[in-house]
């Protein structure tokens, strides 16, 4: 399990995280969700150990993140972070095959393999890397940190990705989503912080919402994503359907500005799901 | 596995491609050593070297062995071990940098080393007359120097967070003037006319080139060039970026230390043997990134190769152009290297923009 206790942030005097808990176990994908400033990328630095909190305990598989160096944590987590600008003429398979300096694989070749079918990345590996457009660059790079922990342990991995679908088109999107579905049954817990609600809806299994480095809402995702906590959570209304095949949650941001002191809020509330 | 026999392996496509490029730098090396003021042929040349085992049977005079073997063999083997270190340090700083505009004597790390070569020299010179500390003392002093300022231009073109382009050049010229300055000061005030000339330590002369400083250069060039090539599935990993190389595992502050050592030992070593060589770590790394890809596991060997054989080239270039006189050989690489970096410059801001 990977569990965050308490953990604390503050920048001048300022809290950007502030007393925020949570757990991911395995076989799960937790999305974090909200607004922009929230705190959503400290938090996620937090967890990957970029930057020490100030208070609190972060712990991986029950292992202090202070006490772990920086080789055994690549072997429990794998990070994607949201731009990775690569100043040099590498191919997108040297590229990939970066994952491999934690991996230690006995069996490298087949990894790169495996993973590059599965990210479709096989038809790129050989061109330049600084070539690639937006989306290839993110299924390069998610290839790279899937090589990372795509193969079986006895160990519980995480895998923590900063909004991984920001380049993609929509089948792009579900393609990385389904993806990551796919890690569960390795023993790998997934957090992923998701800009578009619908995603979230669709593929997490739990949902945090954070605002103001506080955690607003964290829990199973039909009962976080509500019209209320939503529209409380992005300072904006929203209207929350049911997709009728999938029974999942649909969520419509409205293009109207319901001002909280007009009527038509409290009627609008009145009427939530 | 460890990490060692990890990074050095290498496909054979690649190790052919080494074995290519050592072999022209023999190549160079037995072509150059046979021209000169002094006609020496190439078979000549061979039959000198290899005396001892009588392989060849060329006829020879002694003084042609001497001119070879005195004056000619240790010049060469110094452009080969400078030239190659100052290849290899370039290919480390611009991977450190994560920046393809990097240079040793664009950031300023050669002026340094040659300021505290010449402090040195001008300010200590009851220790710089005893033979023993002047083959030592100097090259560390150097070494000093140019780690002092390549600390202070990462930590300043790092000022605002990220490390951007234009800080790194600009603090790159501001410590080179400042430097510059200092030096061209020191040596006024110095009573020493022996001292060797200002001209020295801005374009850089091999001509001083001799036996006893083979060891110093063999031991602090080759050696830290060695132990860069041991970092070079690190140097891959940095070039994503400091946050992602910490992600996969590598401890980045102990990495960033062990090539700014290694860098600043390679260059200040050598600045401080062959004054200031300058491009030469520019243009070398980016030959054959365009050429043959960014892998750092046959960038930082292929650098070092490639490095011996221009500056060997250089250097012929250097000492026959103008018989019997010699010019600079810092002429020589900034005439090739100072364009190739304004071309630079103009491709990097498009690719940029």
């Amino acid at each position: 399990m990977l569990s965050a206790s308490e953990i604390h942030f503050c920048v001048k005097q300022r809290p950007i995280v502030d007393q925020a808990s949570l757990s991911l176990e395995a076989g799960e994908i937790l999305a974090v969700l909200g607004p922009n400033g929230a705190g959503k990328s400290t938090l996620f630095k937090i967890l990957t150990g970029d930057v020490p909190c100030k208070r609190g305990e972060i712990g991986y598989n029950g292992c202090p993140l202070h006490q772990l160096k920086s080789k055994q944590l690549a072997q429990i987590r794998a990070v994607m972070p949201q731009h990775s600008e690569v100043n040099f003429p590498f191919t997108a398979k040297e590229v990939i095959e970066l994952g491999l300096i934690a991996s230690r694989s006995s069996q490298p070749q087949k990894l790169l393999q495996d993973v590059m079918e599965l990210t479709q990345t096989t038809s790129l590996q050989n061109q330049q890397f600084q070539h690639l457009s937006g989306g290839e660059r993110q299924r390069v790079q998610l290839a790279r940190v899937l090589v990372q922990i795509w193969e079986k342990k006895l160990f519980t991995r995480y895998l923590l990705l900063d909004e991984p679908t920001s380049a993609l088109d929509i089948a792009q999107q579900h393609t990385v989503l389904q993806i990551l579905q796919q890690l569960k049954d390795r023993n790998i817990g997934v957090l992923v912080i998701l800009h578009d609600l619908n995603l979230a809806a669709q593929y997490a299994d739990r949902v945090l919402l954070l605002k103001n480095g506080m955690i607003e809402a964290c829990g199973p995702t039909t009962d976080v994503l509500t019209e209320k906590t939503l529209s409380k959570v992005f300072d904006h209304p929203v209207t929350v359907m049911i997709h009728p095949i999938t029974g999942r949650k649909i969520i419509s941001t409205d293009h109207f500005y319901r001002n909280p002191s007009q009527n038509i809020n409290k009627a609008y509330y009145g009427n939530s799901i | 596995m460890s990490s060692f026999s990890k990074s050095i392996a290498l496909s054979t496509s690649k190790a052919i491609l080494l074995g290519g490029m050592g072999m022209l730098l023999l190549v160079i090396v037995v072509f150059s050593l046979s021209k000169g003021a002094f006609e020496i042929s190439p078979l000549q040349s061979l039959a000198i070297l290899l005396s001892d085992t009588g392989w060849i049977a060329e006829a020879y005079t002694n003084q042609q062995a001497n001119v070879l073997l005195q004056i000619r063999l240790p010049r060469i083997i110094l452009a080969t071990l400078v030239g190659g270190g100052l290849g290899i340090a370039g290919a480390a700083m611009q991977g450190l940098f994560r920046n393809p505009l990097v240079e040793p004597g664009l950031i300023g790390v050669s002026s340094g080393s040659a300021l505290f070569a010449v402090i040195y020299l001008v300010l200590l010179p009851g220790l710089s007359s005893i033979s023993w500390t002047q083959q030592v003392g100097l090259p560390l002093f150097a070494f000093i120097g140019g780690f002092i300022h390549v600390i202070a231009v990462y930590l300043l073109s790092k000022g605002s967070g990220k490390a951007r382009t234009s800080n790194l050049i600009l603090a790159g010229v501001a410590i080179n003037a400042l430097a510059g300055a200092l030096i061209g000061l020191t040596l006024f005030y110095s009573d020493d006319a022996a001292l060797r000339s200002f001209t020295f330590w801005s374009l850089g002369d091999l001509g001083g080139a001799t036996w006893q400083k083979i060891p110093t250069a063999i031991l602090l060039i080759l050696v830290p060039a060695a132990l860069l090539l041991n970092q070079s599935t690190h140097l891959n990993a940095m070039s994503l970026g400091e946050q992602e190389a910490f992600h996969l595992g590598i401890n980045v502050s102990q990495l960033k230390i062990k090539l700014l050592i290694l860098t600043a030992l390679i260059v200040g070593v050598s600045v401080s043997l062959t004054g200031m060589i300058g491009f030469v770590g520019l243009v070398v790394p980016h030959l054959i990134r365009i050429s043959f890809g960014a892998d750092h596991k046959l960038l930082l060997p292929a650098s070092f190769l490639v490095g011996a054989i221009l500056l060997n080239l250089a250097d012929l270039v250097a000492r026959t152009i103008a018989i019997p006189a010699e010019l600079p050989i810092g002429v020589i690489t900034a005439l090739l290297g100072a364009p190739f970096f304004i071309y630079l410059i103009s491709t990097f801001n498009q690719t940029k923009s």
